[in-house]
């Protein structure tokens, strides 16, 4: 598996960890533009995370524009793991941090999206990464599966709770650029955005490459490649059908009461894992000090 | 593939896999100690690889670090954060829920059944001991009430909401009996046990787990065992009885002191024992080192009087499990991985030692050991090897006079345990029950070498084991001579009478040293 231009995901967890661990804030000067009381938080911290993570890539990757961005820009073929572990990092700075680090890390971005340009050799068509569009599938690729994963494996939300996780997570697209106006503000318009978007959607060459990567990384360290499996299977069952069939994957097993919680012990096990690594334990009390006191309040 | 050099990520996973694996291997698939022999021999060899391949994964790393054990394992929990604080079962079922719980309890089975955890994995459990915080005192009040069927300042007539130390699973309340007793009350996490159950009820993750760590092992025997053995810990009216086993045979003795239970505040997820206050282990370091030899005989007595004489083991010789007082005097804490041998499963051992120290007949020593599983029979081994490489774990009593534990020796010790290169690895195994005596050369040792300690351990053995049972041979074994006539004249004294009575010490010629009163296990009004 090491053949071909990726590097292997050695240290995928410990540079995770690492990138968590200073990303989560330790003096902010405000709640930022969540705050402890939020929906967002809760689910940033549900163990379903990792699983809503790699269902976001896998629902991003299939819009062949935002592929090609990727594909043709970014480091992932050469550091894949530092990738993932920035793009974490980035997550976790705009949800915990306050607002101005969340603004600094949001513009930081904005500025490299301002290079990446150019034209998908699939469908032809120019793409820049500032464009709305692309900003708006990236972001409710990722919102979706934060919402399909912790109903699978975490901590399920009801209605109304999935209604303000989406309204809230709307000023996440909007630091990024994305007018407030086309972003959706329920699970319904969620919904149906993504059903608008489906014609748009393909497996392109540099999809399936890239997710057969992601799916089953080669270099993890023995233990964490077992643990992984759980992760993959669970992301791809909560895929939505159509998804699965653009892939071409196989369908997945249907998701028995017995297999869902072995998955969410794999996802417990691997928690217990980064909660191992420098720092995050640490990280983790400054999140729930702040959460408790917003509670208690 | 890139394999990194060193593997930092020794996973949670890996350690439960580790231990569970560890067990296994050496229990057969009924009960009792002698399933060892009722396998057929290849399979025992197969058997024996599949532990040379599971301790290498570890064991390696392991014996560098040896003398450094203590200073990692589990000593630096957090400041108990009370903003943190768990308020309800839920919260409980949140944070130790999903595995965790069940991380921590093989985590701690592990480093009690196969010391060869690798620092990173020794590392992430401590982690997980570390992030659950302490309860508030509402829900530690709750369970209070729950268990012994009042508020605890209805059940105390004092009592400190808040914890003065965590536990594993539970964390550890001052109070104040109202018969006027100071006492130490440890409280469990409610819904812990149920948690953990409802882990162990779903075992698909464990049982893909351990075929990937134990590819030979029956899995489902092993998880059986598993569930039992947490099941077991999770009830602390076990601990609660072990303790007062020992507490009960160590009454009155001169050095050792084992705080006692009180059991009518005991149930199954409480445990009361009488409040004991001394130097931890860390101060140790700093007396001198005289008072750390008394310490190191103390604790050296205690392991093998409670082994030969009460068939007992401690499991557990953490160094946050001892409190100092000085003149060699010792009260040992935590009493919840205790193993009882049967007379059957400690005489081969017994005889292993008398062979090799006392007799010196290497064919007998050879002998004993294949009876007592640890050697195949009639293994193609010269027995001169196989006395070469067992010496090192006898080599502070083959002979007598003065010798010092070092960090060396317990290292020394180590490396041979884990030392599957040698030609004897294919046939050497440690049956079941003897798994958990690694401590002795793994914990005991290690323990005894952090702090220096001089003394003529074959003169202390010789005391102590029951084929010599020398003549005290130092001042401490003169006063326990004193203590053992005592308790074996009419009763044990200072026990046999309950909560009131008087105690004598006396000098191995009969002498007397001490009398005093006893009131609740303490001594009163010493006297001479």
């Amino acid at each position: 598996m090491t053949a071909g231009p990726y590097a292997d995901a050695a240290g995928l967890v410990e540079r995770s960890a690492a990138a968590y661990a200073a990303a989560v804030p330790v003096a902010p000067a405000d709640d930022g533009y969540f705050g402890p009381a939020s929906v967002t938080w809760r689910v940033s911290a549900d163990l379903s995370a990792p699983v809503a993570g790699l269902r976001s890539l896998l629902m991003q990757a299939l819009h062949p524009l935002a592929m090609a961005g990727v594909d043709q820009h970014s480091d992932w073929r050469t550091d894949p793991v530092g990738r993932l572990a920035a793009t974490s990092a980035y997550e976790v700075t705009v949800t915990f941090g306050d607002r101005a680090s969340a603004r600094r890390v949001a513009d930081r971005v904005r500025a490299i999206h301002e290079h990446v340009r150019g034209v998908d050799p699939v469908t032809g068509r120019p793409y820049q990464a500032g464009d709305p569009a692309l900003l708006l599938w990236v972001h409710a690729a990722l919102v979706d599966s934060a919402l399909a994963a912790s109903a699978l494996f975490g901590t399920p939300l009801a209605d109304a709770e999935a209604d303000a996780y989406v309204a809230e997570m709307a000023v996440a697209a909007e630091l990024l650029g994305t007018p407030r106006e086309i972003i959706p503000a329920s699970a319904a318009a969620l919904a149906r955005y993504i059903d608008g978007v489906r014609p748009d959607l393909r497996r392109t060459p540099a999809a399936a490459e890239s997710m057969g990567y992601l799916l089953d990384p080669p270099g993890l360290d023995e233990d964490i490649a077992g643990l992984w499996q759980d992760i993959r299977d669970a992301a791809v069952a909560s895929l939505p059908g159509w998804a699965v069939g653009l892939y071409g994957y196989p369908e997945p097993a249907p998701l028995t009461g017995q297999r869902r919680t072995e998955i969410r012990q794999a996802l417990g096990v691997l928690d217990a894992v980064f909660l191992g690594e420098p720092g995050v334990l640490e990280a983790r009390q400054r999140i729930a000090v702040r959460m408790r006191a917003a509670a208690r309040s | 593939m890139k394999t990194p050099k060193t593997r930092r990520l020794a996973t949670a996973a890996a350690v439960g896999g580790l231990s569970i694996a560890a067990l296994m291997l050496v229990r057969g698939r009924g009960r009792g100690g002698r399933t060892v022999r009722a396998r057929p021999a290849r399979l025992r060899l197969e058997r024996g690889m599949a532990t040379v391949r599971l301790a290498a994964r570890g064991g390696a790393r392991y014996a560098t670090n040896a003398p450094r054990l203590f200073a990692s394992a589990g000593e630096h929990r957090q400041a108990l954060r009370n903003d943190l604080a768990l308020q309800t079962a839920e919260d409980v079922a949140a944070t130790l829920g999903t595995m965790k719980g069940v991380l921590m309890k093989l985590g701690q089975m592990a480093s009690y059944v196969d010391d060869g955890l690798s620092p990173a994995a020794r590392r992430t459990l401590s982690r997980l001991q570390d992030s659950v915080p302490p309860m508030s005192p509402e829900l530690a009040a709750q369970v209070i009430e729950e268990e012994l069927g009042g508020p605890p300042e209805q059940v105390f007539a004092t009592w400190d909401p808040g914890p003065i130390a965590a536990a594993s699973i539970g964390q550890v309340h001052r109070a104040i009996t109202h018969d006027g007793r100071a006492v130490a009350v440890k409280v469990q996490y409610p819904g812990i046990a149920e948690t953990i159950a409802a882990d162990l009820g779903n075992v698909a993750l464990l049982r893909r787990m351990l075929k990937i760590t134990a590819p030979m092992q029956d899995v489902d025997a092993l998880l059986d065992e598993l569930r039992e053995r947490v099941t077991e810990e999770l009830d602390y009216r076990r601990e609660a009885r072990n303790q007062q086993r020992f507490a009960r045979y160590y009454a009155g003795h001169p050095t050792i002191h084992v705080p006692d239970i009180v059991p009518e505040l005991s149930a199954r997820r409480v445990v009361t024992s009488e409040l004991a206050d001394g130097a931890r282990f860390a101060e140790l370091a700093g007396w001198s080192q005289a008072e750390r030899d008394l310490a190191a005989e103390t604790i050296y007595r205690f392991v093998f009087r409670s082994l030969y004489e009460e068939h007992t083991f401690n499991g557990d010789p953490h160094p946050g499990n001892y409190l100092f007082h000085g003149g060699g005097r010792v009260t040992f804490l935590d009493f919840g991985l205790v193993k009882h041998f049967t007379e059957e499963e400690l005489k081969p051992l017994v005889a292993m030692v008398k062979h090799l120290c006392v007799e010196n007949d290497p064919e007998a020593f050879r002998r004993s050991m294949e009876e007592a599983g640890f050697l195949m029979p009639g293994a193609p081994l010269p027995t001169d090897m196989i006395v070469e490489h067992m010496a090192v774990f006898y080599d502070t009593v083959r002979e007598r006079g003065p010798r010092t534990m070092t960090g060396s020796y317990a290292t020394a010790v180590t490396r041979r345990f884990f030392d599957f290169r040698s030609p004897l690895a294919a046939y050497v195994q440690i049956p079941r029950s003897y798994v958990i005596l690694q401590r002795i050369n793994l914990g005991l040792f290690a323990l005894l070498g952090e702090l220096s300690a001089t003394a003529d351990w074959r003169g202390i053995a010789e005391e102590i084991w029951p084929f010599v049972q020398g003549p005290p041979t130092t001042p401490m074994g003169a006063a326990e001579a004193g203590w053992r006539a005592a308790r074996s004249g009419a009763g044990h004294p200072g026990r046999s009478v309950g909560l009131f009575g008087f105690y004598c010490l006396a000098n191995g010629s009969g002498g007397l040293l001490n009398c005093g009163i006893r009131l609740n296990g303490r001594r009163y009004l010493a006297g001479l």
